[in-house]
Order: C-alpha cells, then sequence, then structure tokens
C-alpha cells in the first residue's frame, strides 16, 4: 500500500482506531454476560444471545458503513459513530439494571426476552462500532489494485483489537474493578477515538 | 445446578472413606466401573459404580469432580460428610414447612430430607436437564408427593417465585466453579427476600481458596448471624437473620427435631462441628477479602488463589 507523507498520520490513526474499536466490540459483548446472567441466568442461551446479538450488529454496522463511505468520503462521519457508541455505552451502567428488570418482569425470561436484553444492551452500540472498519477501508484505499492488502490490513489489526479486548476485559479488567467501571473506561476510550478522528488530519485530502 | 463435594485427587483422600473410592483424576488407577458418560448442555458429566455405590463426577481439564455420591444399598444414607452438616439447618429454622435446594446434583441431599420429612414439601431447583434425567436413573430419586425437581437457574427461578421457604438450601456448582450470578450481595439478598420468618439459608463452600473469604463476607453482608461446620473438605455455612442463637437454645431444638424427625443423622451430634468466627478483624477470613456484588465477582480469579493454613479454631 504507498502512502504518502500526508497521509501516513490518518492510516496511523485509523490502525489505532480499528484496534480500539476492535477491542471494546469483543470486551463489551464479555461484558454483556455480566449484565444480563443475574436477571437470565448463566445458561448457554444467554451466550447465544449475546454472540448472536453481536453479530447481527457487526453484520449491520458492515452494511451501512459500506454504504455510507462511497457517498461521503470523511473520516467524520464514522467519528460521530463511534461518538454515539460512546454516549450510549456511558448510559449503560446506570440504566442497564431497570431495562433487565423491565424485561423480565414483562415478557419473562424465555429466548425471546434474553434476546431482547442482549439485543437493548449491544445492537445500538456495537451497530455504530461495526461501521467503522468498511469505513476504514474506504478512507485508506485509493486504488482498486490495493484494496485487498488495506482490508486485509485493517481487518486483521481490528481483529487483533478483538482479541486483546476479549482477553484484557476476562483476566484482567473483571477482577480488577467492576463491570460498570469498566463500561465507562469503554466509553472513554471510544470518546478519544472518536475525538482523534475528528481532528484535521481526520480529513482526506483530496 | 451441582452439587459439589470432593476435589479430584489426594486433597480429599483418606476423608471420607465412601467419597475416597471415588476421587482421584480420570487416569487415576481404580476400580470403578463407568456406568455412563454424557455431553450435556453445561457438564461433561460421567457416572460411575462401584461396589453398592454410584458417584455423579463432572469432568474439567482431566480431573473428576464428584457431586453427588449414592449408596444403592440404603436409600437413607449420606456417604459425603458436608452433605450431612447441610440438614443442620434443621437446627436453626423456627419453623419447619418447606424446604428449597438450590443445586441440586444426584439428589441425594434433598430426597434425604423428604425420606425423614415426608409431610414437608422440598422443592429442588437444577440448571442441566441431563444432570435431573440421570439422578433419577442411577441416583434413586423418584417422583414423589412433596418432592419436586425444577429445571431451572437458581437466580431466575427465585426472580420469579413469590414463595417464601423456612429452609433453603444452595449447593451450585459446576465442576470446580460457582456460576458468579448466585454468590453475590444482590443474590443473597434475593435469598433472603425467599426466606419465611425465621428462616435459614445453608450453604455449602469449598475453603481452600480466597474464593471462600469472598464468599463468607458477602453472605454476612446480607445476613447477621452466620455459623460454621467443617466438613472433611467441605464448610456448610448457616446463615440466620435476627438475635444470635445460643449454645442452649440449638442444643435443646436439636434433641427436639432428632426425636420429631427420627433423623439418621442426629442433629446433636452435629452441634460438635459447629465453629463460631470472627469474620471481621479475624484470623479466618482473609480481611483484605471484598464483597461480591453483581458489579463485582471475579469468582474464577479468586478461586485461582489459594489459601493456605486457614485455621479453624
Amino acid at each position: 500500500m504507498a502512502v504518502t507523507t500526508a497521509n501516513r498520520a490518518l492510516t496511523i490513526l485509523i490502525f489505532f482506531n480499528a484496534f480500539v474499536v476492535g477491542g471494546v466490540l469483543m470486551g463489551f459483548e464479555m461484558l454483556g454476560s455480566r449484565y444480563l446472567f443475574p436477571y437470565f441466568g448463566g445458561g448457554i442461551g444467554t451466550w447465544a444471545s449475546l454472540i448472536s446479538t453481536v453479530l447481527c450488529a457487526l453484520a449491520i454496522g458492515y452494511f451501512v458503513g459500506g454504504a455510507v463511505v462511497d457517498r461521503y468520503h470523511s473520516s467524520r462521519l464514522v467519528a460521530a459513530a463511534i461518538l454515539l457508541a460512546a454516549i450510549y455505552l456511558a448510559l449503560v451502567p446506570a440504566t442497564a439494571d431497570p431495562v433487565m428488570a423491565k424485561i423480565l418482569n414483562s415478557i419473562g425470561d424465555g429466548p425471546a426476552a434474553i434476546l431482547l436484553a442482549a439485543a437493548a444492551l449491544l445492537l445500538v452500540p456495537l451497530s455504530l462500532l461495526g461501521t467503522f472498519s468498511p469505513v476504514a477501508v474506504g478512507l485508506l484505499t485509493r486504488s482498486a489494485e490495493e484494496s485487498g492488502g488495506v482490508a486485509g490490513l485493517v481487518y486483521g489489526i481490528s481483529t487483533v483489537g478483538n482479541v486483546a479486548g476479549t482477553l484484557v476485559t476476562t483476566f484482567t479488567l473483571i477482577p480488577t474493578i467492576g463491570s460498570r467501571s469498566i463500561t465507562y473506561l469503554y466509553a472513554a476510550a471510544l470518546a478519544v477515538c472518536a475525538g482523534l478522528l475528528f481532528l484535521p488530519i481526520g480529513k482526506k485530502s483530496p | 445446578m451441582i452439587v459439589r463435594s470432593l476435589i479430584a485427587g489426594a486433597v480429599i483422600a483418606g476423608t471420607v472413606a465412601a467419597a475416597a473410592l471415588f476421587a482421584g483424576s480420570a487416569d487415576a488407577q481404580d476400580t470403578r466401573k463407568l456406568l455412563e458418560s454424557r455431553e450435556s448442555l453445561y457438564n461433561n458429566i460421567y457416572v460411575y459404580g462401584q461396589g453398592p455405590y454410584v458417584s455423579l463426577t463432572f469432568g474439567y481439564n482431566r480431573n473428576i469432580y464428584t457431586e453427588s455420591i449414592f449408596n444403592t444399598l440404603d436409600d437413607r444414607d449420606l456417604p459425603v460428610e458436608y452433605t450431612r452438616c447441610m440438614t443442620a439447618s434443621l437446627i436453626y429454622a423456627k419453623n419447619v414447612n418447606s424446604i428449597l435446594e438450590i443445586g441440586f446434583g444426584g439428589g441425594r441431599t434433598s430426597f434425604y430430607l423428604h425420606r425423614f420429612l415426608p409431610q414437608i414439601p422440598v422443592t429442588s431447583v437444577e440448571l442441566d436437564p441431563t444432570v435431573v434425567e440421570l439422578s433419577h436413573k442411577y441416583f434413586g430419586i423418584m417422583d414423589e408427593p412433596n418432592f419436586q425437581v425444577v429445571n431451572r437457574d437458581g437466580r431466575i427461578f427465585l426472580n420469579e417465585s413469590k414463595d417464601r421457604y423456612d429452609i433453603i438450601l444452595i449447593d451450585a456448582y459446576r465442576g470446580p466453579f460457582v456460576p458468579f450470578h448466585l454468590l453475590t450481595k444482590e443474590f443473597y439478598t434475593i435469598v433472603k427476600n425467599h426466606l419465611a420468618d425465621g428462616g435459614v439459608v445453608a450453604q455449602n463452600v469449598e475453603p481452600s481458596t480466597m474464593l471462600f473469604d469472598s464468599a463468607v463476607k458477602t453472605i454476612h453482608a446480607v445476613f447477621p448471624q452466620l455459623d460454621f461446620y467443617v466438613a472433611a473438605g467441605n464448610v456448610v455455612t448457616i446463615a440466620y437473620d435476627g438475635p444470635p442463637r445460643t449454645a442452649d437454645d440449638l442444643d435443646r431444638t436439636a434433641r427436639q427435631r432428632d426425636s420429631a424427625y427420627n433423623l439418621r443423622y442426629s442433629l446433636h451430634d452435629m452441634l460438635a462441628q459447629r465453629r463460631q468466627i470472627q469474620i471481621d478483624g479475624g484470623t479466618v477470613i482473609d480481611p483484605h477479602a471484598k464483597v461480591l456484588t453483581d458489579d463485582f465477582a471475579p469468582v474464577e480469579a479468586l478461586k485461582a488463589i489459594e489459601a493456605h493454613n486457614r485455621k479453624w479454631q
């Protein structure tokens, strides 16, 4: 991939974001279990709901991100998406318990209720985060020949971020600080990512 | 969910004679016969037979964790010592009109209570449907009036139930692990809200790791009174609300209920295993141990920290 000096900063910024966004994405899936188990049990159905909701969110994010990046060739839109996800996560600790209790009391604890609870927790923020990878590929690709290389790099770095997010959340964060604090930490990390993308270097020169 | 009795291998050897027959890693030399192995939704289950004993075990990492042991020749035998101590809850309950168990496993503890107190409704909650099935097939569990097994997550069952119980027994393990949502302050608060006036909670806790310290502090955060029954390899905690019971009072109630129910394992004898410890600022419980909450409950991490030389005075 040919990178000009002017675009080097943008490239590094986008790879950094791919890693952090990937990390928060999977970290929040692991954390989802801590929010759901007290209400819907630690059964295999809860995990299936979490995993399928995350994958649904990613599918939505990929479709939307891919459609949007060809029309608006700017990092500001994806920065806004990450900022919205950050705001959503920041609201989760205070609202999760009443929402879970409401779902449990009105629909029960069957598959529909668990899926709804997982969706309420994860679908919006992770769909927003899911738009990042296709947008990143669009922003970094300048010619058809390099598209494969760019896509491979973005998805590879994002997936390494997924792995890091899963492991750090499970083995370091959950044993050290509470789930609510971890959620605020993620929100802060995303807000930083969004802020960096709003900087002038986030604008791709024509 | 699961009754946990023994850690594999040497830890338990020589403690409970019958139990020791079954202890040991999966590849250890022994004479037990594998009756059935099943991969359920939650566990790798192995049912072994040896002489008259049948054991329900779960495999985790090459280790076998015995969850329940049944003496096929004696319906009223409790070969695993801590399961007898779970019945010490009978000494503490103000009335004995209903019993709930969370974590059924082979079901021997609740069925023992059902056998001796047939007029009292006993309800058990078990997450793994295959465990319920095998308990009927190998562990002498029968569908009888006043004895009910519900296939459910323990916390969901309580969330949805409006019933109150005089005794709640908690013994929910998955191999070596306790599901975190069954060991938090919020969970015990729900449990407390399902206790009848003068009700008690008995909990089986495995004392070799730091999880024990946090579990004790967590239970104590909800229940002011906490007694301990030390049984080979395990500790049973008895928690209740209100003022502490005096030794005389317990002695008298134990004798009364021994004669009323004609129990195999004398409650009065069990009082010899009773310990009272200082939980805050004492020597048994680590002063740095934290109360577990739905927000912060690193049960796996605490389980990995061994607590050495815990001294029961």
